[in-house]
């Protein structure tokens, strides 16, 4: 599609009809039509054209046409994929449970830098973030944009906030990714450390988004030091409820959903990365995204084209010629 | 004559030519970078903005304002509840991630707080501290609402350098109720005066004027009686509260009915500007010029036609 930067030039473009009427070249009244060599009968339209031209190019030129830019869709490699973060403030600690200092790098820290590598990897991925505490949050809505997917990863160095309600969280982020396409793949990759107690509502509603559209879900928990694990079944006698065990009771919750659901258990940055690279494995499938088109100015062409019109109208006034270079001798003399 | 019909078509192409390579002059302009922090506490849920909620109308003016923006301009989001402000997207550019901006803000919704309490002056401190960290300056939107209400001490100082900024009041000048809404988001109706606390809560010195206060005891009630009622549960924008929390701190005010023309005046009152370097195109001027030159040229030719004389 062109646009006008400045459309108002147009309005000049009926100057364009000069030329028809008046002639670039002088006129003769003795037009002599045997002293014109027939394969010159074409230079008095071709100069009629040109005269029309070189005008209609600079108008445009004014009026500054450009390519509109936008985005192209094209196929690509990837997911929709929604990154759901937890806030909570134990995210700040190191994998040891401890606040980091010198060297130590926070859970944070490390999920945010494995994440800017992986989505630094994928650059056909169309992604959204959520992140929740006691509350969900649409951090960024799907996008293609790299550099605001960048910010939103930064924006997550600032120190966490209070609890864990990971199941509204959840149901945000299923609701994104729902949204983001209805034919290519969706996933939800949810980063946390902690789980808690998922409301009966919570679930019906999780169920319900579970059974409207497939979306593959991944849990990366960031195990700390000492912390229950997902997969370990407790020791026969040992209470094993939701309050008690939130992570083991979300992970059955979410095997229960019917979706392709994969679980990692990470307690170190290095497994961590090991996780990510195999999600990214996973989720390595054909995607309609779309990549932005620059707007392209086409002023430019307009004036070359009316630079090169011009400098043919100047060659043909210089080499001007009368027809006739002297009057012809009389046909006939009279005696 | 025949001079100027030989050399103004040359010198139209001249022009054009000049054109085509696409001179330009070295201008400089302004550009602030901003954090934008909205307050999505309850009672930014008031519909007193000719009917809409303050917190659509918040986004609807900075959706308006961050599109007026010059390109190149970086912008963030974030929000403020409890007594902190969390940043949602650092700086973008406005021009690449428009869409983005535009979808985060509208994003912005009152069910994202993590906790109801909404005390302003710590969460502007809070929202400064972050906005000089991003080297960007600050618009914070809120009503100036503080609940619970301010302690006797008053409300937090700044002794810090500030990157200056706006505060852009949200809200009517006529006390409106709050919205109430329930554990699944439903509205119910609206807080009455038995829902919110109307004082400060009976921690720290009492007040000056206890003694004066129906129900004071020096040892049993040093607090006295008066915070029993009150109208906290009627929201309106506090304009001299905020202009003086905004003076403090090196920052503006203004008010969110005025518009984003309000809003970017006072913005660039109160902000540094970054100054950067553009380009401005000196095409059109050349070939507007070659243009005329080649009427001209069109024009030098007689419109009559020459008698071939000996």
């Amino acid at each position: 599609m062109i646009g006008f930067a400045w459309p108002p030039a147009l309005f000049a473009l009926p100057l364009l009809l000069l030329p028809l009427v008046i002639r670039w070249l002088r006129a003769s009244a003795v037009p002599r039509l045997d002293l014109r060599a027939v394969e010159g009968r074409a230079v008095g339209p071709l100069l009629v054209a040109l005269a029309m031209l070189a005008p209609a190019a600079l108008i445009l030129g004014l009026a500054q046409p450009y390519l509109r830019g936008g985005s192209t869709a094209y196929r690509g490699i990837g997911t929709n994929l929604v990154l759901l973060i937890d806030r909570s403030s134990s995210m700040d600690d190191t994998f040891a449970g401890r606040s980091p200092q010198g060297g130590d790098e926070s859970k944070a820290a490390a999920a945010r830098r494995i994440l800017l590598d992986f989505i630094a990897r994928r650059p056909d991925d169309r992604i959204g973030i959520a992140a929740f505490s006691t509350a969900p949050m649409l951090v960024l809505p799907m996008t293609e944009s790299r550099t605001a997917i960048a910010a939103a990863v930064a924006a997550l160095a600032e120190p966490g906030l209070s609890q864990t309600d990971v199941g509204r969280g959840l149901t945000l982020a299923m609701g994104m990714a729902h949204e983001a396409s209805a034919s290519d793949s969706r996933a939800v990759v949810l980063v946390s450390d902690g789980a808690a107690v998922i409301a009966p509502e919570v679930q019906t509603a999780l169920r319900n988004l579970a059974a409207r559209r497939q979306v593959n879900i991944y849990w990366l928990y960031l195990r700390t030091k000492g912390a229950k694990g997902i997969f370990e079944v407790p020791e026969p006698g040992q209470a094993d409820t939701p309050h008690l065990r939130p992570e083991r009771h979300l992970h059955i919750f979410l095997q229960s959903l019917g979706l392709p659901y994969h679980a990692f258990e990470a307690d170190s940055p290095g497994a961590v990365e090991d996780a990510v690279t195999e999600i990214g494995r996973m989720e390595s499938r054909p995607i309609l995204t779309r990549r932005p088109v620059p707007r392209r100015d086409l002023a430019w062409a307009c004036h070359l084209l009316a630079s090169l019109c011009c400098a043919a109208l100047a060659a043909a006034r210089w080499l001007e010629r009368r027809y006739a270079p002297r009057r012809p001798a009389p046909l006939l003399v009279p005696a | 004559m025949t001079a100027a019909r030989a050399i103004l078509p040359a010198l139209a192409a001249g022009l054009a030519l000049v054109a085509a390579a696409g001179p330009g002059i070295e201008g400089r302009r302004e550009l602030r970078d901003v954090l934008i922090v909205v307050d999505i506490t309850r009672s930014m849920n008031v519909r007193d903005m000719d009917g809409a909620s303050r917190l659509d109308a918040a986004r609807d003016v900075l959706t308006r304002w961050i599109a007026s923006q010059p390109c190149g301009a970086r912008v963030g989001l974030g929000f403020f509840t409890e007594r902190r402000s969390l940043t949602l997207i650092e700086p973008v550019e406005i021009c690449t991630d428009y869409a983005t901006l535009a979808g985060t803000l509208a994003g912005l919704d009152w069910r994202m707080a993590w906790e109801g309490d909404s005390m302003i002056s710590k969460g502007l401190n809070h929202a400064l501290n972050r906005a000089r960290g991003l080297d960007a300056a600050l618009i914070f939107v809120t009503d100036g609402q503080e609940a619970p209400p301010l302690p006797y001490s008053g409300p937090d100082g700044w002794r810090e350098d500030s990157p200056g900024g706006v505060v852009l009041g949200a809200g009517g000048d006529q006390p409106a109720p709050i919205p109430k809404f329930d554990d699944l988001g439903r509205e119910t109706g609206f807080y009455g005066p038995t829902d919110v606390q109307h004082a400060p809560a009976r921690i720290g010195a009492p007040p000056t004027d206890a003694a004066d206060r129906p129900g004071f005891h020096p040892r049993n009630n040093p607090y006295g009686e008066a915070d029993l009622e009150g109208s906290e549960h009627l929201s309106a924008m506090r304009a001299e509260y905020l202009t003086r929390l905004a003076g403090e701190r090196g920052m503006g005010f203004a008010r969110l009915s005025a518009g984003p023309a309000a809003l970017q005046a006072t913005l660039a009152a109160h902000a540094p500007a970054r100054r950067v370097a553009t380009h401005r195109s000196l095409s059109p001027v050349f070939g507007a010029l070659a243009l005329a030159v080649l009427l001209a040229a069109l024009l030098a030719t007689p419109l009559h036609a020459r008698k071939e004389t000996p």
